[in-house]
């Protein structure tokens, strides 16, 4: 079974698909069959991020069964090993979605033959948005330095959690619970999930202990991307440290990607960053991530709700 | 349960052991500042103003107790009492022992200062050098070069933030009168340099230096003549 690994980061522009892209050139680089899908449907360009400015076919002629099969979608980019679902042309949003739609995607995705798949899944907070990022345990969050996209990757990061813990529960039955939380801990526990779990925990021990073994697990990953000199090293670091002490959520934090004027030049070249601009900080630092996050992976778990 | 921040011992509220030294806890406490503070980009949108005040005032405490040998030795004992932490202190009996400011060892130059006001502001509330450095009537270019060591700031990232070239800030801080630029440049660097590090008040430490300046360059021109 494939590794899969969704990259999301609520804001738009942090940089996720120029991620996504060079993440995908790495693996693919190490000799892996390697896969690329783009999920930003309506907004997608991993197509010309990985050189194919006019795919052939895209996600969208599954949806619309035009072909069976997700494989029937897939298409090859120039680099050697790497392969592309393209979400263009695609004029659905992901937010819409229908759920018999997402749940037959989650289910070909994870039926496809590669070593290594990587999702990118756009800006938003859509509950799709993050079913598909809870499609594996190894999603990564991608945020910028700046407040907005703090404030962004920490209301995903939040959403995520909150949807991990609605999988366990009815509708009615996390109502109740959204209820006793904020009864419990105030108006301002609607938007933590750390205040439901210790409601979950008083009231549901089974589901609570499922929950908990089930966030252990998680190797949820942080990248700050778009690091400007004069920006905080450690802010990553600080993020993480803030989450798993207030959130009980622990994060991994994978490294710092330099701001470089010279991922727009590429990127308008239309040519790999990392083949252009080889020695450059930001190229090494994109190594570093890489060789983090494509190190031997122990067996990965796929969540049993689809 | 995971505990709430609230529920934490103070030693783990600033993410030190229990034997940690004075300036192990000086140093958790200005990067819990830095992280809880209003306005630090690490915590923003995560907590509301209510909660924030409240971890602060909690770092305040736990900071203030663990810091005093005194309050520290009752809090240990009523820790040790509770359960929470072993008997023989983990620490060795001289690591209690307030630690000289110098030897603090730290990483150079990982601190982009200007991201960093807190830290510095704390760092500077907590040196007794820098204390003793800007008391003092005179504020040479010496002077100013301790206080940004002390402060672990290096001259390339001065010279990058503010735009004054190295080769002025090296004769600013070697007291080099004769190369030093024209008294109203002079004063603008010194301004800036000063705000880069966080010293305060800019005004008056920029308007002591320039008279010791003005002082050293008398005393200079007088020994000439002799
Ligand atoms: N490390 C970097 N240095 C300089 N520029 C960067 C860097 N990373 C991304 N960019 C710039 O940011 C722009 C947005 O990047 P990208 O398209 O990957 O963001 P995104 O998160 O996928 O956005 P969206 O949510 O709109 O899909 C790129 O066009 C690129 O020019
Ligand atoms: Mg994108």
């Amino acid at each position: 079974m494939a590794h899969i690994w969704p990259i999301g980061g609520g804001k738009g522009g942090s940089g996720k698909s120029f991620i996504t892209s060079s993440l995908g050139r790495l693996s693919a680089g190490l000799g892996r069959r390697t896969l690329v899908i783009d999920l930003d449907l309506g907004a997608a360009n991993l197509h010309t991020l990985v050189g194919i400015p006019y795919p052939s076919k895209s996600f969208s002629d599954f949806l619309l069964k035009k072909v069976d099969r997700l494989d029937d979608t897939i298409v090859e980019t120039p680099f050697e090993n790497l392969f592309l679902i393209s979400g263009a042309q695609d004029h659905f949003d992901i937010a819409n979605l229908p759920y018999e739609q997402k749940i037959k995607t989650l289910r070909a995705i994870m039926k496809l033959d590669y070593d290594c798949i990587l999702l990118d899944l756009g800006a938003g907070t859509s509950f799709n948005t993050i079913d598909f990022f809870l499609i594996s345990q190894n999603g990564i969050f991608i945020t910028t330095p700046e407040p907005t996209s703090i404030e962004n990757v920490y209301r995903l990061i939040r959403s995520v959690y909150f949807r991990r813990i609605r999988y366990c529960f009815s509708v009615s039955q996390f109502k109740a619970l959204e209820e006793e939380a904020i009864e419990q801990f105030g108006e301002g526990a609607f938007n933590k999930p750390e205040c439901m779990m210790k409601v979950i925990e008083r009231d549901h021990p089974e589901p609570y202990r499922d929950l908990q073994n089930d966030f252990n697990a998680f190797r949820f990953r942080l990248i700050i991307n778009q690091m400007h000199k004069r920006d905080n090293a450690a802010l990553g670091a600080h993020v993480c440290r803030i989450i798993e002490k207030h959130m009980g959520l622990q994060i991994d934090f994978t490294g710092n990607v330099s701001y470089d004027e010279r991922v727009h030049d590429a990127i308008c070249q239309q040519v790999s960053f990392l083949d252009r601009y080889p020695y450059t900080k930001t190229a090494g630092e994109l190594r570093a991530v890489g060789r983090q996050i494509f190190q031997p992976a122990g067996r990965q778990l796929m969540l049993q709700y689809v | 349960m995971r505990k709430s921040f609230a529920e934490l011992n103070y030693y783990e509220m600033l993410d030190i052991r229990p034997g940690a030294a004075a300036f192990e806890i000086r140093q958790a406490y200005g990067a819990a500042l830095q992280i809880y503070q209003p306005g630090s980009l690490v915590s923003h949108s995560f907590f509301t103003e209510t909660e924030r005040r409240e971890i602060l005032s909690l770092i305040e405490k736990a900071y203030q107790t663990l810091i005093q040998d005194q309050t520290r030795k009752a809090y240990d004992d009523e820790l040790m009492s509770r359960g929470e932490i072993d008997r023989p202190a983990q620490a060795g009996p001289d690591a209690r022992k307030p630690v000289g400011i110098f030897s603090i060892s730290r990483g150079r130059g990982q601190q982009p200062a200007g991201s960093n006001q807190e830290s510095l502001k704390t760092r500077i509330r907590q040196s007794e050098r820098i204390a003793e450095l800007t008391g003092r009537h005179a504020l040479s270019g010496e002077d100013l070069k301790q206080i940004r060591t002390e402060l672990d700031v290096t001259l390339e990232q001065i010279s990058q933030a503010t735009k004054i070239r190295q080769d002025h800030l090296i004769n600013i801080e070697e007291n080099r009168l004769a190369r030093l630029p024209a008294a109203i440049f002079l004063k603008g660097f010194v301004k800036s340099y000063l705000k880069y590090l966080c010293l305060e008040p800019v005004e008056e430490l920029s308007a002591r230096y320039m008279e010791t300046v003005a002082s050293l360059a008398q005393h200079e021109t007088a020994q000439e003549q002799e």
